[in-house]
């Protein structure tokens, strides 16, 4: 009798510790969202408003362009992660004692704290004395006193390249763990009929990828939407709102301008897209692990 | 000579990319030892001094309590994260739960909640409790974001150990507490130690959280970065001497779990 409520009595605490951290959280933000709450002028909520802030949000200016900038910001970057990942953890597959290393070294990026991240290349990019700036200036010499972060569409590239330093090396030992997985045979049989290591890789390997890359570019798909670290300590969301992201721009109404009612609603926007997203990551997971399991 | 040559190109593109990966840490550990008339200026020739550490830890800046902070808001988020998820993953591996399927799809797709959408909430309830501005409430808002993270993790690790010797122990009349206690807490114990400095690393990074709920008496590392923005203009020198000492021992737990680190992260997902 008690063997059969142990297993539930193990789920408890971690249950107790997500349904008050996550549920409760959210179900709390999803009331607040129908309501009218600017803290600076009310102590607690009105009545509710209906969809209000929803409607405020959609014809909003300042939130059509967060939702761009949100949209550029994870194209550019899940693609270029994806792409440097692949190759890396293709170049990285040999042994060797340069590979050893770099796939040590490859650690640090992803240890570092993103906020440090944004502050390092805020210096790094500064056209007086940041290294990079001044270092591509005299390399080339129309780039020379270029204002890197005053410049909306350089701001954001700069913002990406973060984001992509961050990220690669994590989605390269993913990479790395995928292609573990697929079985030599072909490839060897394939090189031995005479095929180019260019074919082989295009034909044999990649394709045998398709599940790892599917994974890995759902999965920084949802690190690119929830970044935001970044925007405050390398851009602020400048120059003007050229690099204000969805995450940033609830921050910013919720506590710049405090309107709880209005951030609320933009976060369950934010909200919707990510279980958009983790749903059909989810899925795809549990397939992949129950043809492991069997 | 077509061999020696991809063998090159090979060679001479890791080279690149390790210097990709090193240069921007490099420079800031760099430049963390330079005087302030040396930081503004791009110079490898220069007299290295430690003051910067030393000016960190004084008035205005006092990084010594942010230390404190974030130290112990890391630590006793692991403390009470991984005992619990460990617990849950053990469940989740091992039995046949009824509402399994549902129950674990709910911690996964937890993970990945926006933490501005958790704060959003937090940040008012912890005003009219006045909790804000205290190391408890980073804590609990950091269960949120760490917890199904590190259950998923850890369950990876228990899937991977053999049932055989559980079962033997629970044929010898072995009470399911023992068993957890005697048998499978040994064995997992490096999957959980990863673990462990995982969700150290994840908490002590955080930003947000840190940014929306402290004001003077919580302030972690990581939002104390901002405070080197002053009218005089980014303090560099400082902002870096910092970061090294964000970074340091980040970088010693990640190579200490480097091995672990794809299995982990990615545990079960790919294999």
């Amino acid at each position: 009798m008690r063997d059969r409520y142990f297993p539930y009595a193990l789920l408890v605490p971690a249950f107790v510790i997500v349904l008050a951290t996550t549920i409760y959280p959210l179900a709390y933000s999803f009331i607040t969202s129908f309501r009218e709450w600017d803290l600076t002028r009310q102590r607690r909520p009105s009545d509710f408003v209906g969809f209000g802030n929803y409607q405020h949000a959609i014809t909003e200016a300042a939130f059509q362009s967060s939702l761009w900038v949100t949209i550029i910001f994870v194209f550019t970057s899940v693609l270029l992660t994806l792409v440097l990942a692949i190759l890396l953890s293709l170049l990285l597959r040999r042994q060797g004692p340069l590979h050893t290393f770099t796939r040590i070294i490859l650690i640090l990026p992803f240890a570092m704290s993103p906020a440090l991240i944004g502050v390092s290349y805020r210096f790094m990019f500064n056209p007086e004395f940041g290294v990079i700036a001044v270092g591509l200036g005299s390399i080339f010499p129309t780039l020379k006193g270029i204002p890197w972060l005053a410049n909306p569409n350089l701001a954001m590239a700069i913002l990406v390249l973060t984001d992509v330093w961050h990220w690669t090396p994590y989605m390269t030992f993913m990479c790395l763990g995928g292609l573990a997985s697929i079985p030599r045979e072909t490839e060897e049989a394939a090189k031995i009929d005479g095929a180019s290591s260019f074919r082989v890789m295009w034909e044999i390997v990649l394709p045998q990828m398709k599940g790892v890359i599917l994974i890995t570019a759902i999965l920084k798909t949802i690190f690119a939407l929830k970044m935001f670290d970044q925007v405050v300590t390398l851009t602020g969301g400048g120059p003007g709102i050229s690099t204000e992201t969805l995450a940033y721009f609830v921050f910013k109404v919720g506590f710049k301008w405090f309107d709880m009612g209005y951030a609320s609603a933009l976060a369950w926007v934010l909200t919707l897209i990510m279980i958009f997203i983790s749903f059909w990551y989810v899925r795809i997971l549990l397939n992949e692990n129950r043809a492991i399991i069997k | 000579m077509k061999k020696k040559l991809i063998w090159a190109a090979e060679h001479a593109l890791l080279v690149v990319v390790s210097f990709m990966i090193i240069f921007p840490i490099f420079w800031m550990f760099l430049t963390s030892l330079k005087r302030p008339i040396d930081a503004y200026s791009i110079t490898f020739n220069f007299q290295p001094t430690f003051e910067n550490f030393i000016t960190v830890f004084r008035d205005p800046w006092n990084l010594g309590s942010m230390v404190l902070n974030s130290a112990l808001v890391a630590g006793i988020t692991v403390m009470i994260a991984v005992p619990c998820s460990s617990l849950a993953a053990y469940s989740f591996s091992r039995f046949r739960v009824k509402g399994r399927k549902i129950l674990f799809f709910l911690v996964l797709s937890t993970q990945f909640i926006p933490a501005v959408v958790i704060v959003l909430p937090f940040f008012l309830m912890f005003r009219s409790l006045g909790l804000l501005d205290t190391r408890i409430a980073l804590i609990i808002v950091n269960l949120a974001i760490v917890t199904p993270f590190v259950i998923w993790m850890i369950k990876g690790f228990i899937d991977a150990l053999p049932v055989d010797s559980e079962e033997a122990a629970m044929i010898d009349g072995a009470s399911r507490l023992r068993v957890i206690r005697d048998i499978v807490l040994p064995m997992a114990t490096p999957g959980i130690l990863t673990s462990s400095i995982f969700c150290f690393i994840l908490t002590w990074n955080e930003f947000l959280f840190s940014l929306i709920l402290t004001r003077r008496n919580a302030v972690t590392l990581p939002v104390g970065l901002v405070n080197f923005r002053t009218e005089r203009g980014d303090l560099w020198e400082l902002m870096s001497a910092a970061g090294v000492l964000i970074t340091v021992p980040i970088f010693l737990m990640a190579i200490l779990i480097q091995k672990h680190f794809t299995r982990g992260m990615t545990a079960g997902a790919i294999k």
